[in-house]
């Protein structure tokens, strides 16, 4: 995944404190600063496609996003970045909806920055999003009573870079307003950070080859099967499987949001010889191997088929 | 190669499904060789025995053999058919086993 995927799992990465690319220091919130200028809202784009309507917020909003647009096609690449960073962050609220549909209709789905207010117009948030309405829709569902309203920036060339930037310059821009970090990009603050689920480590059978084991491996694997629900023995790890068959065994299963364990049969340190005896236990000659309550299930073929049959439910329920 | 090259003469999707067909009485028998498509797969390119192809196939299988029996113990049926081969560089085998009453069953179901 992208770092900047979802707005959750993105925003920790531009937390206050950085940690990407192996910088441990915040960033800078310098010189850089650029001068805000005030959107220009007339006079440039007299045919806007969007249509002045309700209240005046979304009006702005709406207009900035077509002046964004706009500038994208007229103008060279980068310019559209530039206008984000542009985008003043103190004014031009926009009230959260209530309904989900609304929301998705007033608030982009584009790449950029967001910053959310609660009822005080606090300012308790700036986040970095690929989808920003699916973020705010997010944010609303985890922590409604700090969710008021949104200012949002599109991103017109959103990599990485103008991504970071545009979120660094409404930082900025805060911390000389009001001298402090907004409360939910502090460090340690995890209310907006819906971290992804972290995948869980792979099992490891031994402490390693050069370790004597005191317990046949049979054994160990035997323990292993019966004392966790559902194992899947599969070639590479769940994060990274090597092989296509594991590949989708491990798609399967987290599809089916089940709590399993994985052990990579190719793990030759850890696993060191678990291919040979697991095929022996287990009577059966290939991989990926699936055990629901320490009996076999089968390889990948068999859940497949069972996933598609729906059958795999009855079976983790068991 | 030697001796060994003469038995090679014999496919192994042949052999394959010889084997198969003595076994299990099978109505359908379809072997598909997919090979090629595992051509980079790493255990693959370093294993000699592999070097000829016919190392992944997908088997469609449908026998009364497979009456009242499970999933797994279908398969098992089919890997121990295949022991030899599995032992000697068929690496992956992709298994559909059915009973005739399970196609039967199948084919009403699907829009005609």
């Amino acid at each position: 995944m992208e770092c900047f995927s979802i707005s959750g799992s993105c925003v920790s990465n531009l937390h206050f404190h950085f940690t990407e690319n192996g910088h441990s220091q915040p960033p800078l919130f310098n010189s850089q600063f650029t001068a805000f200028s005030s959107l220009i809202l007339s006079s440039n784009f007299p045919n806007y496609p969007y249509p002045f309507i309700l209240f005046p917020l979304q009006t702005l909003l709406h207009l900035f996003l077509a002046y964004s647009k706009a500038l994208e096609r007229t103008q060279s690449s980068s310019f559209g970045y530039h206008f984000g960073l542009q985008e003043p962050l103190e004014t031009e609220l926009v009230t959260v909806p209530e309904a989900t549909d609304q929301l998705a209709e007033n608030l982009p789905s584009d790449s950029g920055v967001y910053a959310v207010f609660d009822s005080n117009s606090e300012l308790q948030f700036v986040g970095i999003s690929r989808n920003i309405a699916a973020s705010v829709l997010a944010h609303r569902k985890s922590v409604p009573e700090l969710c008021s309203s949104v200012k949002v920036g599109v991103v017109a060339e959103p990599d990485r870079t103008a991504l970071t930037q545009a979120w660094k310059s409404w930082m900025e821009e805060h911390i000389k307003a009001t001298g402090k970090v907004p409360s939910g990009n502090e460090t340690g603050n995890t209310t907006w950070i819906r971290q992804a689920p972290k995948k869980k480590p792979d099992l490891r059978l031994t402490p390693g080859r050069h370790v004597q084991l005191t317990v046949p491996l049979e054994e160990l694997i035997d323990r292993l099967v019966k004392e966790n629900k559902v194992v899947a023995f599969i070639k590479g790890s769940r994060s990274a499987p090597l092989c296509g068959f594991s590949q989708r065994v491990v798609g399967i299963l987290e599809n089916q949001g089940v709590d399993y364990e994985s052990v990579d049969v190719l793990d030759e340190e850890y696993n060191c010889g678990l291919r040979e005896t697991l095929k022996k236990y287990s009577n059966w000659p290939t991989f990926p191997q699936i055990f629901v309550n320490g009996e076999l299930v089968g390889g990948c073929d068999i859940l497949t088929s069972m996933h598609e049959n729906g059958e795999l439910d009855g079976l983790f329920k068991k | 190669m030697g001796s060994r090259g003469a038995k090679e003469l014999v496919s192994r999707a042949t052999k394959i499904k010889t084997k198969l067909q003595s076994a299990f009485e099978a109505r359908i028998l379809e072997l598909e060789d997919v090979s090629h498509r595992h051509a980079s797969h790493a255990a693959v390119k370093g294993n000699p025995n592999f070097a000829a192809g016919e190392t992944h196939f997908n088997l469609r299988i449908v026998s009364p053999r497979f009456e009242g029996q499970s999933l797994v113990k279908r398969h098992r049926m089919v890997y121990d058919a295949l022991a030899e081969e599995l032992q000697s560089g068929l690496h992956a085998l992709s298994i559909v086993a059915k009973t005739p009453q399970e196609v039967e069953i199948q084919q009403k179901r699907a829009p005609q």
